[in-house]
């Protein structure tokens, strides 16, 4: 008896990390230049900006809710910072303040109408999913902003991508080898490790998993739920700028585009991250594992030529097995 | 008294040759279009976010306003029932001309026959809509691949290691895919090293992705073929982050401001493209439906022909946007296809 319970623990709380640690066995045996250090960042750098957007929805599961806003928030900044940058030609500082401010306001606006306005976490950030699809397109009915585009006015826009901005994209610090490790990278684990802090460590992150498992009883125990969700959603929205600048950093332009992917990437890796350590509950370390792992699948099938659909379909796969380690074997060994 | 008077002559006159030019075009357009207010058109779409989609519409719009005819615009934002639907709807307001923009062959075919059946002239851009009273515009996607292709050749000779970025099932990169095929066979020293891309949102971020994982498992490559702009980005950015672009040589297809300052960069990679203008696109499609409704014949396809834009050729003419291109490159501006002797052209 002993044993076997012992087994299906040691499944729950490392089959996952041990499913991860195959597959690095395995691509670096197959995968041609999939082992090394370089190739390791660039694991990071390419999940840096969904991970960054699912510690983002990680604090709103926290709180049993959920922003389906955030990949549209992240395009939105996007589009900001490029306007901010090339049409009103302001610095690389005010746009990222800006971009942030935005991010946030967002949020607090999903809080309110969530807290106040008792309008449902789906719906609710689902009207403003579209919102911002529509309202990023407005200032330039549509088109991508680029140095030099053609305003709807008729002028030329003179601004640029200062190289301070796409600094935050493009730089590499040097790491052991030259040139090693991107910003974005950094950015990721810092907001990682930020996220980590405050909800494992502090009285304010134990109150947000408090809400979430019983928002009845942790009102009456005297929490000031309202304001927790709020902030909930406003981490949520401020991460998810932050995904947008590093986004338009890299691209060097304001791209058009929906950011649905991003918000289902960064759902995905959250949604992994329950299988971690067996947290079965959201859990900051366990999301950005849970990026990593996909980063590290999409990185070596990518290497072995695999077609793009296969890309979808063993995201979908981590997804599906993840779930099961977070539902099937935990809700067993309570029993 | 005599400036005045010099002055009064000179607005008169030149109000004169305005309205002498002015008559022109007018009374010069064949019926019905010498009575171009009361001629509507409708164009119906079934895609229109992004650059190309936009510039598209102001080509549209430029040549209707140059013609003078009352444009309606129907946009079923990729609803192919929608897009179906809204024939209908342009049927029952009476227009006299519709312009079907892309969309699918089994969702239009009935739609577009409807449409002819009530004795309205309709051209197609971008949809084949298996109908033979139906001229087809199309800008040759084929000429596209191909003339990128040649000029990897040109730069590179008929012996590399290449990496092709390509999604099936998408009509336009299926007909790019033809030319990339026929290369290859051509030119057995031209080894497909990987294939690889995706058009998940952001389309430029995603594709750097997996560029930078196919650059990293072949390191020897040396051309990449990505024939669509947002390919072709997002390649540039993995082949910078890489510390490759010495080594390596893009060719895409299609062009925009924003392609322009990235093929322009110091040490780009990014070294030819070829596109056809969205903008001219869109006036050969409203030409072509205009020599319809004064009875003549565009022809059943009317292809648009494509441009080759290299890296040198932007920095020679210092050509810094979409606007510059058209004015140094005079092919780029104007189409020479579905023209006639009345047609009057948008003023550039």
């Amino acid at each position: 008896m002993e044993s076997k319970f012992n087994a299906r623990y040691l499944a729950i709380r490392y089959g996952f990390l041990a499913l991860l640690a195959g597959l690095l066995i395995f691509f670096s045996i197959f995968a041609n230049g999939f082992a090394g250090p370089r190739s390791a960042v660039f694991i990071f750098q390419s999940v840096a900006i969904t991970g960054i957007l699912a510690l983002g929805v990680t604090c709103t599961l926290v709180v049993d809710g959920f922003d389906l806003s955030i990949g549209s928030v992240a395009t939105s900044s996007l589009m900001l910072s490029a306007y901010m940058l090339v049409i009103l030609e302001q610095n690389a500082f005010v746009a990222v303040v800006v971009c942030l401010i935005m991010g946030a306001f967002v949020g607090f606006l999903n809080g309110i109408l969530i807290v106040r306005m008792k309008v449902p976490d789906l719906l609710a950030t689902l009207g403003m999913m579209f919102l911002l699809i529509g309202l990023q397109r407005v200032p330039t009915e549509g088109r991508s902003i680029s140095t030099g585009m053609r305003l709807p006015s008729g002028e030329v826009a003179e601004g640029v991508f200062s190289t301070s901005f796409l600094w935050i994209g493009r730089h590499r610090f040097d790491f052991f080898l030259e040139k090693l490790i991107p910003v974005s990278v950094l950015i990721f684990l810092g907001v990682a490790f930020l996220v980590w802090l405050f909800l494992e460590l502090t009285r304010h992150g134990r109150l947000m998993y408090a809400i979430g498992s019983n928002e009845r009883a942790a009102s009456l125990a005297g929490t000031n739920v309202n304001f927790y969700k709020i902030l909930a959603y406003m981490i949520s929205g401020v991460t998810a700028s932050i995904g947008g600048i590093l986004l338009s950093a890299r691209l060097g332009r304001g791209d058009i585009a929906s950011g649905n992917n991003l918000l289902l990437d960064s759902v995905a890796a959250a949604l992994i991250g329950f299988a971690v350590l067996g947290a079965a509950k959201p859990n900051a370390l366990g999301t950005a594992i849970g990026a990593l792992f996909v980063g590290v699948l999409l990185q070596g099938l990518t290497m072995m030529n695999a077609p793009y659909y296969t890309q979808d379909f063993v995201k979908g796969g981590v997804l599906v097995i993840a779930l099961v380690f977070t539902f099937a074997l935990t809700a067993r060994s309570h029993k | 008294m005599n400036k005045i008077k010099r002055k009064l002559f000179t607005t008169l006159g030149s109000i004169a040759m305005l309205l002498g030019s002015f008559n022109l075009a007018i009374a010069g357009m064949p019926a019905p279009l010498d009575n171009p207010g009361n001629v509507k058109i409708a164009l119906v779409r079934y895609l229109s976010t992004g650059d190309f989609f936009q510039a598209y519409l102001g080509g549209v719009e430029s040549q209707a306003a140059a013609l003078g005819v009352d444009l309606r615009i129907f946009d079923s934002r990729q609803d192919a029932a929608l897009q179906a639907d809204m024939v209908d709807q342009a049927i029952a307001l009476g227009v006299d001309g519709i312009i079907i923009q892309h969309g699918l062959t089994e969702s239009m075919k009935d739609a577009a026959q409807r449409a002819v059946d009530a004795g309205i002239k309709v051209v197609a851009f971008d949809v084949n809509v298996e109908n033979s009273a139906i001229p087809q515009v199309e800008q040759s996607d084929y000429m596209l691949g191909k003339l990128a292709l040649e000029q990897a050749i040109k730069d590179n000779g008929t012996s590399f290691k290449a990496g092709y970025v390509y999604v099936p099932g998408i009509a336009p990169l299926d007909r790019r895919d033809v030319a990339w095929q026929e290369v290859k066979t051509a030119n057995p020293g031209i080894v497909e090293a990987a294939v690889f891309g995706t058009l998940d949102n952001p389309i430029a971020n995603t594709n750097a992705n997996q560029a930078r994982s196919v650059l990293q498992a072949n390191p020897d490559i040396t051309v990449m073929f990505a024939p669509y702009d947002e390919f072709a980005k997002g390649v540039k950015i993995a082949v910078d982050e890489a510390g490759m672009t010495d080594q390596i040589d893009i060719y895409s297809a299609d062009v925009s401001t924003a392609d322009i300052s990235a093929m322009r960069e110091p040490n780009s990679a990014w070294a030819a493209t070829v596109a056809t203008n969205p903008a001219v696109v869109g006036e050969v499609c409203v030409r072509s439906l205009a020599i319809m409704l004064t009875g003549g014949n565009p022809g059943s396809s009317v292809i648009v022909p494509p441009t080759l834009i290299t890296q040198a050729f932007l920095n020679s003419e210092d050509i810094k946007n979409m606007g510059d291109l058209g004015s140094k490159m005079p092919q780029f501006q104007h189409a020479d296809v579905a023209m006639a002797d009345w047609m009057p052209l948008p003023s550039r």
